[in-house]
């Protein structure tokens, strides 16, 4: 689903370099150190931003020759930071996700009402869905963001730190969700973590930035903790 | 559904209202009417009589004035609150207001013949209110704390009014009067002949928000948010500000500065709906800043044998203590 060639990435100029890699279905963890360019690649891959040299390509589509709008319907993008807004009810803030599909006016269709049931069940959170979104705490929230993510329908999911600021029980749930979503419904999911016991257990797929060298590259899921540690950090 | 059952009863009820107050309005007034000559005016009338003239060539026009006022500075404020991202925003604190301002005080004290016409201050009005507005989209792409933006409107008011100054100075007596009159604000200067001019610009303001809904109700959550679900920030943005600088310009114009009604309606209308759906809040912020305003000009009306309350002192009066119970409720 994403294919990468010759990829630099950087906000003005190159801050770190993808060796050729292919996501399909599935899982993939993105360690690094802060600053190594984590959030940025997510963002490239995202085309949030350009990349400063080389190719991606989004279901065999390079990401340049997509129109803007409709890169919300291949690539739906949980950022690390919850929006914080008075009287916006759960349900609503899910359905924000079908207004890609929406038409100008943003009209619901009975199809919108499926997918956004169906996100809702997907991750359990049937209970706050009449709730206001300020009053959820941080584990709710990163469900309710995963669950708008998925009313979009893409086949990309990209999470800038998805499990930071939660307890350890939350950081399991979201991981064990994402796996199921991934599975379920066939999806390229790609999150960045530094939670680096929690992403071993979930034997996943590592894209690891190297310490020195600077350049992102793809590790199996058996790749051992000593091994990813003494590359990242 | 029970809350959206609540929300469309509350705005039936509000709709129900509008014409009740509107028609209270109306009746109101100096010179007392009785109440079958009230009723004459508007079901029989005769234009012989003064009384019914009375009713129609001065009440009617300030009502309708009072009505779109109210409405449009809501409007106003709701979208420049949600494009901002900041609950205390408004065309007035941000300074839209100012450039009207600024622009009126070259129209009514620098006497170029074009200038003084209808037309030529409705459309200096409208150029300051897209010039300031342009300068505060400028800002807001810049400064990150939502605090910042507010103070830049402020300065830029601080800024205006010492150019107002001193084109003051150096105007004449009968000009100085008309401005000084003019920044007062009033419901009382629209003649029955400008109504259907104010109307449609009025008009093409409302049907323009309602356009706008959608990406509206993305930009709740942010820009960068509405950016990722597809929203084109630029173009919204400078939609948004077209439409809030016509409908300020608009009012601004006519009525003079009047504060604190765009800021102030809007969040009242989200604690009383609790929704973020801006098709609710930009129906209910028109008709509740309609109903305000009428009602203020009725008290107006009743004060005015005693003594004479500008329009924009009273919305301050009421508008400004509403704002700092905001703040400390809700924004701490």
């Amino acid at each position: 689903m994403i294919v990468t060639k010759g990829l630099h990435i950087g906000y003005k100029s190159s801050i770190a370099e993808v060796q050729d890699i292919k996501l399909d279905a599935g899982v993939y963890i993105l360690i690094g150190k802060n600053g190594s360019g984590k959030s940025t690649l997510l963002k490239t891959i995202a085309g949030q931003l350009d990349s400063i040299q080389g190719a991606i390509e989004i279901n065999g589509k390079e990401i340049k020759s997509i129109r803007k709008s409709n890169l919300p319907k291949l690539i739906s993008f949980v950022g690390s930071k919850f929006p914080d807004v008075d009287f916006l009810k759960v349900v609503d803030y899910i359905a924000l996700g079908r207004s890609p599909h929406n038409d100008f006016f943003g009209r619901k269709t009975a199809r919108d009402a499926e997918v956004i049931d169906q996100a809702i069940d997907t991750l359990q959170i049937q209970d706050l869905k009449n709730r206001f979104t300020s009053q959820l705490s941080d584990g709710e929230r990163q469900l309710a963001a995963i669950a708008q993510a998925l009313t979009q329908e893409t086949s990309i999911i990209i999470l800038d730190e998805p499990t930071a600021f939660l307890d350890y029980l939350n950081k399991k749930i979201v991981l064990e969700n994402l796996i199921k979503i991934s599975a379920k419904f066939n999806k390229c999911i790609l999150l960045s973590s530094h939670d680096i016991d929690l992403s071993i257990d979930a034997q996943r797929p590592f894209l690891v930035v190297r310490k020195d060298t600077n350049t992102i590259e793809l590790l199996a899921a058996e790749t051992s903790k000593n091994t990813i540690v003494s590359i990242a950090f | 559904m029970n809350a959206t059952k609540r929300q469309n009863s509350l705005l039936l009820a509000l709709l129900f209202c509008l014409p009740i107050v509107a028609f209270v309005h109306l009746y109101v007034g100096q010179i007392e009417l009785t109440f079958t000559d009230y009723l004459d005016s508007i079901f029989s009338f005769d234009s012989q009589n003064t009384k019914h003239l009375i009713v129609r060539e001065l009440r009617l026009p300030r009502m309708a004035m009072g009505i779109m006022a109210g409405a449009g500075l809501s409007i106003a404020g709701l979208l420049m609150q949600t494009l901002f991202n900041n609950p205390l925003a408004g065309p007035y604190i941000l300074g839209i207001n100012s450039g009207s301002s600024l622009f009126v005080a070259l129209t009514l004290m620098t006497g170029i013949p074009f200038f003084t016409s209808d037309f030529g201050m409705i459309a200096n009005s409208l150029i300051g209110a897209f010039l300031f507005g342009t300068i505060i989209l400028f800002f807001s792409t810049v400064v990150r704390m939502q605090i910042s933006l507010l103070l830049i409107g402020l300065m830029l008011g601080s800024f205006t009014a010492a150019i107002v100054a001193m084109i003051q100075t150096a105007s004449d007596a009968q000009d100085l009067k008309m401005f000084t009159l003019w920044a007062l604000g009033s419901l009382q200067k629209v003649e029955l002949s400008q109504l259907p001019l104010i109307i449609a610009v009025f008009a093409i303001g409302l049907f323009g928000a309602l356009l706008a809904v959608k990406p509206l109700n993305i930009l709740v959550l942010g820009e960068t948010e509405a950016r990722l679900l597809g929203v084109n920030i630029r173009r919204v943005r400078l939609f948004i500000i077209l439409i809030t600088a016509l409908i300020t310009g608009l009012i601004t114009a006519f009525c003079g500065p009047i504060a604190f009604v765009g800021l102030a309606i809007p969040n009242l209308v989200r604690i009383l709906f609790k929704s973020q759906n801006h098709r609710i809040l930009i129906l209910s912020s028109t008709i509740i800043g309609a109903i305000f305003i009428l009602i203020c000009d009725i008290s107006i009306q009743f004060m005015e044998p005693y003594f004479i309350v500008p329009i924009n002192a009273l919305t301050s009066i009421v508008g400004a203590p509403f704002v700092i119970l905001l703040v400390l409720k809700r924004l701490r």
